[in-house]
């Protein structure tokens, strides 16, 4: 068994010798040279978007910063002094180049976005990373017990807890949480205003609640997917029939065969989900008081903060561009017909 | 007619695998197979009922009884619990009738829901269609754009639109619209790709049917049974969606009933009274799930993936 599986790991493909001359004209890295293109251009694309939306608006933030008793010359004057008076392809150059240059500008209030972003960055990725590690672990064990015997006890009992989360809104599930586990319980606190300070205990206190309210529709999702994916591989794949002949026990065609090639539709959809989850995270934040971007994000829409919206609807696209793209490459390492310019995907 | 491939030749993965599960009656009991036949038809009538009776409740039921206003109540009556006489589902902190927001509320959830789903599939599916099957530089363009959309933060949009427009459900259903599109768009090219190529598209195109002519009477009976299992599945993502706003208070403008707007003005005093969160939430949660369950129902019948 051992040679057997040396020889599926090397899958055959030669030296070092062969490798170096590999990296050259390989398919993997013009895969990975046209899917940064095709990232950049997204990013770009979302920049200006939200650039021209914003713009589109009617346009009264000096007003609103000024309050209600300002002279039409004061507005006029702030609006100079914010460049809001400048026509719309000219403001958005001007950001872009700052863009380019790291810096993002400064919001209404004067503070720079770069040093906003950094200081509300740190929550949202810690929440984000928490719903995330824990719904995919979780869906992994899951769908694995799920899968082994369709239709049986833990299959059902999977269906309908999925089935669940996947028509729980996740703000009443948030609710829900709250009252159960905060206030009844006492378990966990209601506000989670000290996520991302950097201590361990408050981030398993505090993040635990809205990353179970991020995390269970996640959790739903990818269940269903991997147990309909492992349930279709161990009926219908001849590597199955292999592994079975080979003499493996059921857990381990399962989780050693099974289990790593329906990883692969998985990785995607994570990828694929990663933009609306961020969406997801802004009410979230909201509800728990978490000190994160996607509750600077609403304020910041209330206030019309349009480089504060910018800057963060940046770091947004920036992540489902990168998520996605490092879904594309993870398939590309774990599927060799991709890595070899065989497939015609 | 192009010669079979060599794998079309052979029916099933071979005579030692065990084979797909074509015939799940063969080497059952009558009875075994009656009982299949009837969860079958339950997975698939049981959350149709449930859809079509709460339709009927939001649309019909007030136009053949005489409900209580959903928007204005009386102050004497405020907090009245649940099966208080003439408001059976009691009513809120201001005195408004608890079913009449949930009848009304589902009315613009439904409107929404349907509204948005149905423009994402028509410009979504259009799109994706026109991308799948001609391939190239428009592939490459119409992908490109749904990636943008994908990527760019749908809730920004609607509350940017909602905060310089101001909120109107006309405006929840164009922001929401930016969300379903894309979503319609990348599973409908999925699909076109996946039947542009099979034998019959072949032969249709030897036989000198030519682009779109292909495209309505072959592409797209093959994939709407796909987009319209999906596009359940989407009616139920909007009216969370619908719901988030309402509750972010950037939906549908106040006076007017929302499942939304109930659950963020019932969460105000949610630790003495948590049933005006729960009676939204729940309901929020049985019409989704039966408009996901009838999704799955369908899909296990059309065989879609």
């Amino acid at each position: 068994m051992a040679l057997a599986q040396q020889v599926q790991l090397q899958g055959g493909n030669g030296g070092p010798r062969d490798r170096a001359g590999r990296l050259a004209g390989s398919p993997a890295l013009r895969l990975v040279g046209r899917r940064l293109l095709a990232a950049l251009v997204v990013l770009w694309g979302v920049t200006f978007l939200t650039f021209a939306v914003m713009s589109a608006l009617p346009n009264d933030t000096a007003q609103v910063l000024l309050g209600l008793h300002a002279t039409p010359g004061q507005v006029t004057a702030l609006n100079k002094a914010l460049g809001l008076n400048r026509p719309f392809p000219v403001r958005y150059w001007h950001w872009l180049v700052g863009v380019l240059h790291g810096n993002l500008g400064t919001d209404l209030e004067g503070a720079s976005v770069n040093s906003q972003l950094a200081q509300h960055l740190p929550a949202t990725a810690e929440l984000l990373a928490y719903a995330l590690a824990g719904s995919l672990l979780l869906a992994v064990i899951v769908a694995v017990l799920a899968a082994r015997q369709p239709n049986g006890l833990a299959d059902r009992l999977s269906l309908a807890v999925s089935m669940l989360g996947l028509s729980a809104a996740p703000y009443a599930f948030a609710i829900f949480l709250i009252v159960v586990f905060a206030v009844k319980l006492g378990w966990f606190p209601v506000q989670s205003n000290s996520l991302g300070s950097g201590s361990v205990l408050s981030f398993l206190q505090q993040g635990t609640l809205p990353a179970a309210s991020l995390g269970f529709p996640l959790f739903a999702i990818y269940t269903r997917l991997l147990r309909a994916d492992l349930v279709e591989q161990l009926q219908r794949e001849d590597y199955i029939v292999t592994a079975k002949a080979k003499g493996l026990a059921p857990w381990q065609v399962l989780i050693r065969h099974a289990l790593r090639n329906s990883m692969f539709s998985l990785i995607t959809v994570v990828g694929l989900n990663m933009g609306t989850l961020i969406g997801a995270a802004a009410i979230i934040e909201a509800l728990f008081s978490v000190p994160g971007i996607g509750s600077e994000l609403l304020t910041a829409i209330g206030d019309k903060d349009v480089p504060l919206i910018e800057g963060i609807v940046l770091v947004f696209a920036l992540v489902t561009v990168l998520a996605n793209l490092a879904a594309d490459l993870m398939y590309a390492v774990l599927d060799p017909r991709i890595r070899y310019g065989r497939s015609t995907s | 007619m192009a010669a079979p491939r060599p794998e079309a030749a052979l029916p099933g993965p071979g005579l030692l695998a065990p084979g797909p599960p074509l015939l799940p009656s063969a080497g059952v009991s009558p009875r075994r197979l009656a009982s299949q036949r009837l969860g079958r038809a339950l997975r698939l009538w049981v959350p149709a009922g449930i859809v079509v009776l709460i339709l009927a409740t939001c649309f019909l039921l007030p136009l053949v009884t005489r409900m209580p206003s959903p928007t204005n109540g009386n102050i004497l009556d405020a907090g009245d619990p649940p099966f208080s006489p003439g408001h059976w589902l009691g009513t809120d902190p201001v005195g408004v009738d608890v079913f009449s927001q949930l009848v009304y509320g589902g009315q613009v959830a439904f409107e929404v829901g349907l509204a948005v789903t149905a423009i994402g599939v028509v410009v979504g599916g259009l799109l994706g269609i026109t991308a799948g099957y001609f391939g190239g530089w428009v592939d490459a363009l119409l992908s490109r754009v749904v990636d943008i959309l994908i990527a760019f933060p749908a809730l920004v949009l609607a509350l940017a639109i909602a905060e310089g427009l101001g909120p109107s459900e006309v405006h929840v259903i164009w922001a929401l619209s930016v969300f379903s599109i894309p979503a319609f768009g990348r599973l409908s090219r999925g699909a076109t790709l996946v039947v542009r190529d099979l034998e019959f598209m072949v032969a249709a195109r030897l036989a000198g049917t030519r682009g779109w002519r292909v495209i309505a009477r072959h592409v797209l009976p093959n994939i709407l049974p796909g987009l319209v299992t999906f596009s359940l599945l989407g009616i139920g993502i909007v009216i969370i969606l619908e719901g988030a706003l309402d509750y972010l208070g950037y939906g549908i403008p106040p006076p007017t009933a929302s499942w939304g707007a109930m659950i963020a003005n019932g969460q105000t005093v949610l630790t003495a009274q948590p049933e005006y969160v729960l009676i939204p939430s729940v309901v929020l949660v049985v019409v989704v799930a039966a408009l996901n369950m009838l999704g799955d129902a369908l899909r296990e019948r059309w065989g879609v993936r």
